[in-house]
């Protein structure tokens, strides 16, 4: 009705956001750009630094790896999810949602359990006479990885499956009646009309698994440090606020180029878009 | 269902549904030993871990502020959430685009970079007490999710129902809460659920809001993992889990599951 | 119980761009007036600022002599019946009824007789305690209808009511409230793009475009007589000839068309005639003949289609393409050469149209 009306209503919220969320995050990031030593200083001797260099290609790396082997896992998972029959795709979601409720320390967890000296895995691997001695599991780059695949796959699951629900059972039974085989149809109808959906979820996760913090500070410590990890001891533990800040500016650059560059290329080759 | 899927390809999800439950079921039977030490398949049954995590206070105070702090900003948020949401719906065309993009910004900034900034310029600069300023973190937090769950229900909504009630006779706001809020009951209760466990569960903001004699339960863990590796966590995982378990059976009640799936 | 509508020169904006102007309309009490034109045209958005979910930039708008224009929607007392029913889906079919009851304090045993009798009239006594969901379309509509009359509001609007109802279920719709409006002497402005609709059940209609009233007039007038060449089109007018008068001679005048035909027009038959006028008509306005001696328009014949009362004839001329009727008793092949000869009775004329 009235035009004001509309801003009235949405002004808490807007409220709440610049003065809690843009102001602080760009007060941090400002805080960057103003020591004594020089405008880029803290980013001359972030990347000066070999150990941060280090770290900063690693959280690359398992980020990457985490966000290839979760597409692959989600992507074949929802596909066999979303053709099941209605009363197995129920229990089938509910046990990729329930994972997905379970919090991070709780996920993290289970695989300290599993990954540890004494662990399940290991134990049962020397039951078996597989291996002589307990391997070291904990603490390396793979059991990073492992977990944060745990991490992210029912978000996948989930994502895609709502993806692959959304193509039209009509284009399926056209591709059939066309001469199509099941694994032709797979690949040349509902793998291209799935591709923006796969990215959205290639998004979710490698932006998560950059910034995550519980899971590689559980599994990975301190030799597998990684930027969440690394800015959290920066701001915590040595108080050095323009670093933590520094590491936070480069997150959130990182973070926002790959979500606006994926969800660009997302738009570009739906296919179903009007 | 129409097109055969691979027998390969079931036997892969089928592990895959392994690997999802798996670890999960393993933290149950750790959680039930009654070793001193954490073990799989359990030695003994026993429920000592769950007595142990009230007879630690660290955990009793945690698991009230978790519970308070998830109770707070989930309301606070659904406060200011829903009349946004109705906002950005009803008046769309009125309001500029980058608002919508203001309530998603929460999901576009790393958490822990959002822990920081607060910790940094809040709590510690204007020396805001830590009970609060962990209110604002997870407020923050969740706000997009009432934002976006109840865009989501006022997208199938149809507004004109709202202007027949107000043409006899009903004002605006009574409207709101007689024929609005009524319609759009579903999101309103999976925004609450979604905003509960998502505060309840997290690390990366809380993790710069603690401080003396204040925590929430996650953190709680971690410091507690530190010095023990025993079976007291995994019991409190598998009272974190019944929770999510008691959650997930009100949806079920109130919604039907596949509304998670959305 | 019943008032008259007194719009007076409103004018109205969404954002920057003009959506009427200067629009003004007088609705007598217990008339039916329809809004009718196409998307966009400024009907819709009449209705509104009537309702109260907008508020006009200037003009002011009556009710029975009482200023509404700066009165909440809320309180106008106004029944309304939206386009897609707009039914509470949450409600029963009698709590839907109720509703506007509730709000003006009416409850308990007067209430339920109200909303019962109200139903019955609609012929849905039997459905008061379903949910919305679980109607047909039709059914939908009467308790949309049943809503909006039971609060006896000295006005009624409808905004496009039988759009979402199939072709058949609209006409007999659209008689059902027709009666039901006659017999309560309800005031009413009905929203439609529906010629057919319009005509068959308004006193009055009110043909709209780039937010002006083109012409407002009886059905009979609108569709005999038109105003205007854009109300003369909108009418399904296929022929709109300009000309020129080149001699008056009492009670005849004659006129020069493009490419140099000429007719005789009687004054008796149009009244005055200005210097520059449209001869306007249907194609039944046009009639062909072989007949090269008499005066009419000369053309080859194009395609001929057969209507069952006459043939028409897709006609090229000087003055550019036209159609006409023919008898039955002489069909005409296509490349013949005739005549069309205006037939005066259902021929009218127009100003000639703005040079834009």
């Amino acid at each position: 009705m009235k035009r004001y009306s509309g801003w009235t209503l949405a002004s808490p919220g807007t409220l709440l956001v610049v003065v809690f969320l843009i102001f602080p995050v760009l007060a941090t990031i400002a805080t960057t750009f103003m020591t004594p030593n020089g405008i880029f200083a803290p980013y001359i001797s972030f990347f000066g630094s070999g150990f941060r260099r280090t770290v900063l290609w690693r959280t690359i790396q398992i980020s990457f790896i985490t966000t290839v082997i979760a597409l692959a896992i989600g992507f074949l998972t929802a596909y066999v999810v979303s053709r099941a029959p209605g009363w197995l795709k129920s229990i089938l979601i509910i046990a990729a949602v329930f994972p997905l409720l379970t919090g991070v320390v709780v996920r993290s967890f289970a695989w300290m359990i599993i990954l540890g000296k004494n662990g399940i895995l290991n134990s049962t691997l020397v039951s078996l006479g597989l291996i002589g001695e307990p391997m070291t599991m904990l603490y390396t780059q793979g059991a990073v990885i492992v977990a944060m695949v745990y991490l992210f796959v029912p978000l996948m699951i989930l994502t895609l499956v709502g993806v692959l629900e959304s193509i039209p059972d009509d284009l399926i039974q056209a591709s059939a009646s066309l001469g199509a085989k099941p694994s032709a149809t797979f690949r040349q109808v509902i793998f291209p009309l799935a591709v923006p959906g796969l990215i959205v979820g290639a998004v979710l996760v490698f932006t998560g698994s950059f910034t995550a913090y519980a899971t590689p500070q559980l599994l990975g410590g301190e030799s597998q440090m990684v930027m969440g990890t690394l800015m959290y001891q920066q701001a915590m533990v040595i108080f050095d606020w323009v670093s933590a800040s520094t590491i936070a500016a480069i997150m959130v650059v990182i973070t926002i180029v790959v979500v606006l560059l994926m969800t660009r290329i997302a738009r570009r080759l739906n296919p179903m878009a009007v | 269902m129409t097109s055969k899927i691979h027998p390969a390809l079931i036997v892969f999800t089928v592990f895959v549904f392994i690997f999802l439950v798996g670890p999960l079921v393993i933290v149950i039977g750790s959680a039930l030993s009654n070793t001193t030490y954490l073990t799989f398949p359990p030695q003994g049954l026993s429920l000592r871990w769950f007595e142990n995590i009230f007879a630690i206070s660290a955990f009793r105070r945690t698991i009230i502020t978790s519970l308070q702090i998830a109770f707070i900003s989930t309301f606070i948020a659904l406060l200011i959430g829903i009349p946004a949401a109705y906002a950005l719906n009803r008046y769309r065309i009125q309001l500029p685009g980058w608002l919508s993009t203001l309530f998603v910004l929460p999901v576009l900034v790393p958490e822990l970079v959002l822990g920081f900034a607060l910790l940094k310029n809040f709590a510690a600069e204007f020396s805001a007490p830590i009970f609060l300023s962990l209110i604002i973190g997870h407020t923050l937090l969740v706000l997009p999710y009432v934002v976006r769950v109840i865009s989501a229900s006022l997208a199938s909504f149809d507004f004109s129902i709202e202007e027949a009630a107000i043409s006899l006779g009903s004002p605006p706001l009574k409207t709101f809460f007689t024929i609005l809020l009524p319609n759009v009951r579903s999101g309103v209760i999976a925004a609450f659920i979604l905003c509960f466990i998502t505060s309840i569960n997290d690390v990366s903001i809380s993790i710069f809001m603690t401080g003396p004699g204040i925590s929430t339960l996650p953190i709680q863990i971690l410091a507690h993992m530190e010095q023990f590796f025993d079976p007291t966590v995994a019991s409190v995982s598998v009272l974190l889990m019944a929770l999510t378990v008691g959650v997930m059976a009100i949806v079920e009640r109130t919604l039907g599951l596949t509304f998670l799936a959305k | 119980m019943t008032q008259n509508l007194s719009i007076q020169s409103i004018t109205a904006h969404y954002g920057s761009t003009k959506v009427l102007e200067d629009l003004s309309l007088e609705i007598a009490e217990g008339e039916l007036v329809s809004l009718l034109g196409a998307s966009g045209c400024g009907k819709t958005t009449t209705l509104r600022l009537v309702a109260g979910f907008l508020e006009p930039t200037s003009g002011k708008i009556e009710l029975g002599g009482k200023d509404l224009t700066r009165l909440p929607a809320h309180q106008r007392n106004i029944g309304l019946v939206f386009q897609n029913y707009a039914l509470f889906p949450h409600l029963s079919v009698a709590e839907n009824v109720g509703f506007g009851l509730k709000q003006r304090g009416v409850s308990g045993d007067v209430k339920a007789k109200r909303v019962g009798a109200m139903l019955e009239r609609v012929g849905l006594g039997h459905l008061a305690d379903r949910l919305p969901g679980a109607l047909s379309g039709g059914q939908k509509q009467r308790v949309a209808l049943a809503r909006a009359l039971v609060i006896e509001p000295p006005l009624l609007m409808f905004d496009e009511p039988l759009s979402n109802l199939d072709a058949k279920l609209r006409v007999d719709m659209r008689v059902e409230i027709r009666q039901l409006q006659r017999a309560n002497g309800t005031t009413s402005v009905y929203v439609t793009h529906d010629q057919e609709e319009a005509f068959s059940i308004s006193d009055r209609v009110a043909i709209m475009h780039a937010g002006r009233i083109m012409q407002l007039d009886t059905p009979e007038v609108l569709y005999q007589r038109p105003a205007n060449a854009f109300v003369a089109r909108f009418v399904g007018f296929e022929n709109l000839i300009p000309m020129d008068v080149v001699a008056r001679d009492g009670a005849k005048i004659t006129a020069e068309m493009a490419g140099g035909a000429r007719i005789t027009l009687s004054l008796e038959q149009f009244g005055t005639i200005p210097d520059s006028f449209i001869l306007a008509c249907r194609a039944d306005g046009l009639a062909v003949t072989d007949n090269a001696s008499v005066e009419g328009i000369p053309t080859k014949l194009g395609l001929r289609t057969y209507l069952g009362r006459a043939y028409q004839y897709q006609c090229e001329t000087a003055a550019g393409h036209l159609l006409a009727n023919g008898p039955l008793t002489r069909p005409l092949d296509i490349g013949a050469n005739a005549k069309l000869v205006p037939v005066p009775e259902q021929c009218t004329i127009l100003a000639p149209e703005p040079v834009a």
